[in-house]
């Protein structure tokens, strides 16, 4: 009885229906959450005594990274599971989520090296964190490009599974590896034990943004998971009665 | 087919390849030829990064001869009967990995003196480097694998298998490269190689099962 | 002699590149059988065969092997079966006995001799398979059928660019194959007049 909502998961059918109802309230719940993270942090909350105006980008940079790392357990998790119980709707998971990681973690690099130019005075720096985004960033093309170049479906699938596993694995031994180097980073903004430094007009925003861009991007994939579903299963006759009679 | 029958088979294919082993030899020598010629040839530039620029070239080298290491099997449809003679898939992978490990990293070691050599590495340093190379390429391999197999059915999979791999051979070539540091300084780096170790057991145990699954797919 | 061994496939389904190649095909056979697998190109005679053997998941079905369930680990079937699909399996560096002593390492110096002059292999023996032409590569992936001692076997266009005298031979074989209590799928476009075959057709 308890694994009833696992087992309905695997069926395109139950997931699209059922996507259809919770893709758009969670996507502009995202949205909101988002908008107000952002403006609130942006306009609104005390500047840094140390770091000004700039520490701002704190409110992008944070939760886009969290977002890529968090992109990337999914990934891995939704992989294990199609690897060990062949389950249908994990790769088509898969393909939906890995070009939104491998985005975040881009933007990610993006803003952190804006961030870095007038706090350490350089646009780059070979820190741990900042390196293991840059490979977390390599590990979502590898994905995506493996996708692309495999024409047969059911290889494509189990390629993709098969390396973001592998990676799965690897990414906690890579990242202990690079901290081993040099780290010239600040500490976690965000740790779960203990309580943040930062003054709560401060964090609230980011924790706003935070929760807006995880449920934006749940919306996101849901749908771009009801696209691939309707691709893949063009021929079922749900799916010709499902676009004859609400349009796409 | 028996496991026994299938290395020897194995053994004889390389062999009769000894070319391609070669060849992937000379592309490891030209890499490392080209850093000295490219960057700076003295001693005080090259001594601090002789390790780092053999594992670069290792690495490169070590893809080369993975990627070609399932193509001939999966073009001759020797691949597909693996697959459906009866025995342990991922055994045989195991096995076929490890003769691929023993005829590129044995003549690696070989000619490791001469570019010490020629890197001006101290003797300490050099054994260290080659205790390194003896413990960590196991993992190369063995990660290497996984994108050959699932690369294989691509004509133009090389470059793929570079992009999906190179991310994961990071850890190995930091651990090695401050292995040897730690030797030049004069310092104890046996917990290094108890990482490189731990990562080539690791990937020891994981890689042929994922390789398996991999080369399954990539024979329909 | 061959123990007594049975093949039956039930309500099998097959689906290919996104399409539907078996829909619930169903049949049995035994020791004895020869069966012909018929169909038009790409209605799916060689999908059937790898997924007897094991090479392709079925969408659904059943197949049962001497009595056992093989539907998820065909490791009891693969066991005793040889299946030559349309890439021989045949390593072009190795020498034609290097072939067979890695296929068949069980078989003696003589049986080797003997299926190698029978096929007029004998002369080629230590040369490379690339050296040899398509047809003679073709008898060294054959030979092993000879040599194999295997009950069930899956053949994948075994007659093609084989001369006369390769298709004379190889029919032999096959009779021979199943009056010892052999089991033999193939697919192939000809008439097998000189062998009593069971048809077995794929509608597209």
């Amino acid at each position: 009885m308890r694994w009833v909502w696992f087992h309905k998961l695997a069926s395109p059918k139950w997931f699209y229906s059922w996507s259809n109802f919770w893709a758009l309230p969670v996507f502009c719940f995202g949205c909101l959450c988002l908008a107000i993270g952002l403006v609130w942090g942006l306009a609104f909350a005390p500047e840094d005594y140390q770091q000004g105006n700039s520490f701002r980008i704190i409110y992008i940079h944070v939760p886009v990274a969290m977002l890529a790392q968090s992109c990337y357990l999914a990934l891995g998790v939704a992989s294990f599971v199609f690897l060990v119980w062949q389950m249908k709707m994990a790769p088509i998971f898969i393909k939906a989520m890995a070009p939104i990681g491998a985005v975040m973690a881009l933007i990610a690099l993006v803003s952190g090296a804006i961030w870095g130019k007038p706090t350490w005075g350089t646009w780059w720096v070979w820190d741990a964190r900042l390196t293991s985004v840059l490979v977390l960033f390599f590990l979502y093309m590898g994905i995506i490009a493996l996708q692309s170049a495999l024409d047969d479906l059911v290889l494509a699938n189990k390629a993709a599974a098969v390396i973001s596993v592998v990676g799965l694995i690897n990414l906690p031994i890579i990242k202990y590896s690079v901290v081993l180097l040099e780290t010239l980073h600040q500490g976690p903004t965000f740790t779960l034990t203990k309580k943040p430094e930062m003054p709560p007009e401060m964090w609230l925003p980011l924790l706003c943004a935070v929760i807006g861009l995880y449920s934006f991007v749940a919306g996101l994939v849901l749908w771009r998971m009801q696209s691939e579903i309707l691709m893949r299963e063009h021929r079922s006759s749900w799916v010709k009665q499902e676009v004859m009679e609400n349009g796409l | 087919m028996t496991y026994f029958s299938f290395v020897r088979a194995e053994f004889l294919v390389l062999w009769r390849r000894k070319q391609d082993v070669l060849n992937a030899l000379l592309f490891f020598v030209i890499v490392v030829v080209l850093f000295p010629i490219g960057i700076d040839s003295s001693s005080e530039f090259l001594t601090p990064a002789a390790s780092g620029i053999i594992w670069c070239a290792t690495v490169l080298a070590v893809l080369m001869a993975v990627d070609s290491l399932f193509k001939e099997d999966y073009r001759d449809g020797s691949l597909e009967q693996l697959v459906v003679c009866g025995l342990s898939l991922p055994l045989l992978i195991l096995l076929k990995v490890i003769a691929q490990w023993l005829a590129v990293i044995l003549p690696l070691l070989v000619i490791m003196p001469l570019l010490g050599e020629m890197l001006y590495l101290s003797s300490a340093s050099l054994w260290a480097l080659m205790v390194t190379l003896l413990v960590g390429s196991p993992s190369l391999f063995f990660m290497g694998v996984i994108g050959a197999a699932l690369t294989v059915s691509i004509k133009q999979g090389a470059i793929l298998v570079m992009l999906l791999i190179l991310p994961f051979y990071l850890p190995v070539i930091i651990f090695s490269t401050l292995a040897v540091k730690a030797a030049q300084a004069g310092l104890p780096y046996s917990g290094f190689l108890a990482m490189l170790l731990a990562m080539s057991l690791l990937s020891l145990v994981l890689s042929p099962f994922m390789t398996a699954i991999a080369v399954k797919a990539s024979v329909n | 002699m061959h123990s007594f061994a049975s093949l039956t496939v039930s309500d099998l389904w097959i689906e290919r590149a996104e399409r539907d190649l078996c829909k619930g095909l169903s049949f049995s056979v035994q020791s004895g059988d020869v069966v012909r697998i018929l169909g038009e190109n790409g209605a799916g005679k060689s999908s059937l065969l790898k997924v007897i053997v094991g090479i392709l998941s079925p969408l659904q079905g059943q197949i049962v092997y001497s009595g056992e369930d093989v539907t998820v680990d065909r490791r009891f079937l693969q066991q005793d079966v040889i299946y030559l699909g349309h890439s021989s399996g045949i390593k072009p560096q190795l020498t034609v006995i290097e072939n067979l002593r890695w296929y068949c390492p069980d078989a003696s110096p003589s049986a080797l001799h003997e299926v190698l002059e029978s096929l007029e292999l004998i002369d080629h023996i230590d040369v490379p398979v690339k050296k040899l032409s398509a047809g003679q590569a073709r008898r060294v992936a054959l030979s092993r059928l000879w040599l194999g001692k295997k009950t069930l076997w899956l053949l994948d266009e075994p007659f093609a660019s084989l001369d006369v005298r390769g298709v004379e031979l190889l029919e032999a074989c096959i009779r021979q194959h199943a009056s010892v209590g052999g089991l033999v799928l193939l697919t192939t476009h000809q008439d097998l007049p000189s062998l009593s075959t069971r048809d077995v057709a794929l509608l597209s």
